[in-house]
């Protein structure tokens, strides 16, 4: 999404990523980023409460018009819950067992070769509609 | 936690942005797929100041989220990862009804969310409100789904033209953007 912003500034149109995952955001290099410190998927606020989509939403906005350069991140206040242990578990391989890791492996080979086989007819179908 | 972080206020080690690219990387190269995955990394950023003000201008909302599509297995709320629900072209639909969109194609936290409410991650009736009120110009007739491809070279050089070129024909001044 990041490569997305840097193409419509590069053409013209000013951007706000909304997003949970700063350091990719930041690494490839975002003109205006409002990060929110949640699990990846709720970007635009917390499920079910809509103060803080609305918040969320709002602030979002502020940064798009009141960022002074590129690189601006602005993290929002808001807190996923109060402990933020949920921040221990994303893909932390330090924490799985032998067990986990060997059925995770199985599962991406599966979804590997599905996506393989999606992408082909996906490009293909869109090649005769040109 | 130590006796001088709690005396000085610190907060718990692990509560902070958590690094994915660390994890991610470790966690694949553990699974036994050798080369990480390189994320793009730039040191120059682009940057386009507004070129009126946001109550002026015509918001393009761009997402990484999939139309549901019944025949493409479980896309939640709560499904395992489902490779099968991706897209690999820009789509676009329109702004003036709410489409259902799914992010089951999408690496998101399975363990700490379910996916149960669209408003997460897809903010249109936030913005139609704001739309209504005044702080924005309006939104533009469609919004613009992003396919989440592993291939940078065709993220560049076919899904970017083509979403900019489609938000420059609705009339687009800026764009919100979310991540997912």
């Amino acid at each position: 999404m990041s490569l997305i912003a840097r193409h419509l500034e590069e053409n013209g149109i000013p951007t706000i990523i909304m997003g949970c995952g700063k350091d990719i955001v930041e690494q490839v290099g975002a003109p205006r980023f409002l990060f929110s410190d949640f699990p990846l998927g709720n970007a635009a606020g917390k499920p079910n409460d809509v103060d803080s989509q609305a918040f969320t939403m709002e602030l979002a906005l502020k940064v798009l018009e009141s960022a002074v350069g590129p690189r601006t991140t602005v993290q929002s206040p808001l807190r996923w819950d109060e402990d933020g242990k949920w921040k221990l578990d994303f893909s932390n391989i330090e924490q799985m067992s032998d067990e986990e890791i060997a059925r995770r492996k199985a599962e991406f080979d599966r979804n590997k070769q599905i996506a393989k086989e999606r992408r082909e007819s996906d490009i293909k179908s869109a090649a005769a509609a040109e | 936690m130590s006796e001088a972080d709690q005396e000085f206020g610190f907060a718990e080690p692990y509560d902070r942005p958590i690094p994915y690219i660390h994890r991610i990387s470790t966690y694949y190269q553990t699974l036994g797929y050798g080369k990480p995955y390189r994320w793009a990394q730039y040191n120059d950023v682009p940057f386009t100041p507004l070129k009126k003000p946001l109550s002026e201008s015509r918001v393009a909302l761009v997402t990484t989220a999939a139309p549901y599509q019944p025949d493409k297995g479980d896309q939640g709320p709560g499904a395992p990862y489902n490779s099968a629900a991706k897209f690999y072209t820009v789509y676009t639909d329109t702004t003036e009804t709410d489409p259902d969109l799914r992010v089951s194609h999408i690496g998101i936290d399975r363990n700490h969310t379910t996916a149960e409410d669209m408003r997460t991650w897809f903010p249109l009736r936030q913005l139609k409100r704001l739309a209504g009120e005044g702080v924005i110009g309006g939104i533009t007739e469609r919004f613009y789904g992003a396919p989440t491809n592993r291939s940078q070279k065709r993220t560049m050089e076919v899904d970017c033209p083509e979403i900019y070129e489609r938000i420059r024909e609705d009339g687009g001044d800026v764009a919100v953007i979310v991540a997912n």
